[in-house]
């Protein structure tokens, strides 16, 4: 019996060992001390309060909220648990007041005891925090010549802002692409805001806050991002097109000048003057001549008589063919570099001499030059009556015709100037006779420039035509040298014709057949045919 | 005798000129111009209870249940927005004034207390209280021309006397104490005070 007995107690000794064993491997113990985190009162309507539980002892445990309440006998427990969440007490509109004390603790408890947090004092005034903005938009506007950005939102819809019963306040806060730099503005109780520095080509990120009454800001909206678009708005097309113009406007301007290359190149490296003879084209010379050109030359030929008006013909007097040397010319060129008349005729063909005339000619243009009568070209000039410095016999005697009739030559004095060319009083010496030589009277008349003509035609069959002068004895004698008869207007033809012959012609080289005379001359000249009938 | 003749003088000339002048004004700019000073009022002793606090957290709002009641707190205002909403303009006009000049004694002590606060910031809070003190004096000349405007109900004030005393205490605990516990009341009575004249500001502009 006693065996029995001790073996009870035994095993009841071993339960309860088992049971303590089992009780202290799940330590079970009263909750621990839960703490009233935060309270939050987003409109100044309602207020919620989190708190954070200790631990809970191994038993499920109960978390209870308690409050007391300024003017308010009694106290209460949280009207409602669930719609914050977890361990958070809601306080409605009917049970939230402002400007009273709050005085609130949360109890947890499980099976093993109770634990009290800590008392919070709060009064809704001070945990005003709205919620953020909503529906922040951005927009880029076109504002003369920068864009900006226009930044609009709207209040949290829960704030009561139409009767004044929460005032709020706004800021937002921008940054450029990826940069971790924000720049703060405040934009006071204002929904929009409007961004003036902005960039184009650069994305901006937005967000914008709030805050109530004095109270705690909110936290930041969410993000909102636009990029600025690179600028091809009015400007753009603007600077696209004013270089594109240039470029047009250049183009057209280079075509122009390629163009008119020969003018410009006239104008402004204007030719050397050349011997030239007024209406007649050595270009066209040059090229087969055709009755045409031929009779657009005589057409010309009055011109001439016009234009010899306006310059002094010239006596040239020279002996020998031999000096249509080259470098006796281009020396007599380079000696008397002014003394082309404007108005010479450069008269270099005989007859006979067809090879060397070319040369002569050859020469003659080299260093002869003819000026057409332009003002603006070269003055005329005025030829030095040469006394016939070398009077040698040209190797070419042509026949001397005698002087048919008499006529006048123009003489020029040794050392005119220039200012004699515009004289408009020729002196003319009244040829005598002519045989073989030019006998020259001495008699002085005046005439007028264009009366050289005149007294061409008062002469009977008075045609004018040139003639070289061979050589000239002393002041009153010439000897001409001359091929045949020709009329004014047929020695020109047929000097032409004679001329024509002639083949290459220098371009340079304008002028009449010599008829016949084979006198040297420094400078070509001829000798205006009054006597035509040679 | 003659130089509080002239002071008269110059009182009534004056009260003439501002009656002249605010009969030129309408309601709303003088609600308008009295919810920002209050609005600076109140962002003002905001300010001064977060420097107080600064450094003495403890003081916060964990501990320290007040010591007594604030001087104001028999003053019936509304507590909630619905409550306030029902209130009549002249009577919350009437409201405002009575807090505000519930506070111009217990501002003369606060700032007298400031002057020997043993606070690290002690300078900074004397400053802020005298702005306080400038801003509730004017804050309460504007009110009450505004009341001339709004009929006889706004003209009544209940009277709110402090009976604190001058002393605020003599150790520094407990100088500190009070002094926290006087400028938390000024907060909440400013804040009542802004938030009523916000109403009327609305009310009055018909739209916020």
């Amino acid at each position: 019996m006693q065996s029995l007995f001790w073996m009870m107690r035994g095993l009841e000794l071993a339960l309860l060992l088992l049971l303590c064993a089992a009780l202290q491997s799940n330590s079970m113990s009263p909750p621990g001390k839960p703490v009233l985190l935060s309270c939050r009162s987003p409109e100044k309507e309602t207020f919620t309060c989190w708190w954070e539980p200790g631990s809970d002892g191994g038993l499920p445990t109960t978390h209870r909220l308690y409050y007391e309440r300024e003017r308010l006998k009694g106290t209460h427990e949280c009207p409602d648990y669930q719609s914050a969440g977890k361990n958070s007490c809601f306080f409605d509109k009917n049970h939230t007041s402002i400007w009273v004390d709050y005085y609130l603790t949360v109890v947890a408890s499980n099976a093993l005891g109770n634990a009290t947090s800590d008392l919070l004092k709060l009064d809704v005034m001070e945990i005003v925090k709205p919620d953020p903005p909503e529906n922040v938009a951005l927009q880029v506007e076109d504002r003369e010549d920068s864009p900006l950005l226009h930044v609009s939102w709207e209040h949290p819809h829960n704030t009561d802002i139409k009767s004044g019963w929460v005032t709020i306040k706004y800021a937002l806060r921008v940054k450029q692409g990826n940069s971790n730099k924000w720049k703060e503005y405040t934009s006071g109780t204002q929904t929009h805001f409007r961004l003036y520095s902005v960039s184009p080509g650069v994305e901006y990120t937005v967000q914008v806050r709030c805050m109530l009454d004095h109270g705690f800001w909110s936290e930041w909206s969410n993000t909102s991002s636009m990029g600025i678009p690179n600028y091809l708005q009015t400007e753009r097309p603007f600077w696209v097109l004013m270089p594109t113009l240039f470029v047009i406007l250049c183009t057209v301007v280079m075509f122009i000048l390629v163009l008119k290359r020969k003018n410009l190149k006239q104008y402004v490296l204007p030719p050397v003057p050349r011997p030239k003879i007024s209406g007649v084209d050595f270009q066209l010379l040059k090229s087969a001549p055709t009755e045409d050109t031929i009779n657009a030359l005589n057409q010309n030929f009055p011109c001439m008589v016009a234009w010899k008006d306006q310059m002094e013909d010239y006596l040239i007097v020279t002996e020998n063919d031999n000096r249509f040397q080259p470098d006796f010319f281009s020396s007599q060129k380079r000696k008397n570099s002014l003394l082309f008349p404007s108005g010479l005729y450069l008269h270099s063909e005989i007859q006979e001499s067809e090879p060397r005339l070319n040369d002569q000619e050859n020469v003659g243009k080299r260093s002869l030059s003819y000026v057409p009568a332009q003002e603006h070209q070269n003055p005329s000039l005025n030829f030095v009556f040469t006394e016939a410095p070398d009077q040698t016999h040209s190797k070419h005697d042509a026949s001397v015709k005698p002087f048919p009739n008499t006529g006048y030559v123009d003489i020029q004095r040794c050392g005119g100037n220039t200012q004699e060319v515009d004289e408009e009083q020729l002196q003319y010496s009244r040829v005598k006779e002519v045989d073989s030589a030019l006998i020259l009277e001495k008699e002085n008349i005046t005439l007028s420039r264009s009366g050289y003509t005149d007294i061409q035609r008062q002469e009977e069959n008075t045609s004018e035509g040139y003639s070289r002068v061979k050589e000239v004895g002393g002041d009153s004698v010439v000897i001409l040298q001359q091929k045949k008869n020709l009329s004014p207007d047929s020695a020109y033809q047929e000097e032409r014709d004679y001329y024509m012959d002639y083949k290459p012609r220098s371009p340079h080289v304008t002028g009449f057949n010599r008829t016949g005379l084979c006198t040297e001359m420094n400078d070509s000249g001829y000798v205006d045919n009054v006597l035509n009938h040679f | 005798m003659e130089h509080r003749k002239m002071n008269g003088g110059k009182v009534f000339i004056s009260v003439l000129c501002v009656a002249a002048v605010c009969s030129a004004v309408p309601v709303s700019d003088l609600l308008d111009r009295a919810s920002q000073r209050s609005d600076t009022l109140h962002a003002l002793s905001t300010l001064l209870t977060h420097e107080l606090d600064s450094h003495f957290p403890p003081l916060g709002r964990v501990i320290m249940p007040r010591p007594s009641m604030c001087h104001t707190s028999s003053l019936q205002t509304p507590n909630d927005k619905e409550q306030a909403l029902q209130v009549s303009e002249s009577d919350l006009l009437s409201l405002a004034r009575s807090l505000l000049q519930a506070w111009i004694d217990p501002l003369t002590v606060l700032s007298n207390s400031a002057n020997n606060l043993p606070h690290p910031a002690q300078n900074s809070i004397s400053n802020k209280i005298q702005e306080l003190q400038e801003h509730s004096k004017s804050l309460g000349d504007g009110l009450d021309i505004l009341s001339g405007k709004m009929g006889a109900a706004a003209q009544g004030i209940s009277f709110l006397p402090y009976r604190g005393g001058n002393d605020i205490g003599h150790d520094k605990i407990s100088k500190l104490t009070n002094f926290h516990f006087l400028l938390s009341c000024f907060r909440r009575d400013s804040h009542k005070i802004d938030s009523f004249l916000k109403v009327l500001r609305c009310r009055a502009a018909k739209m916020c």
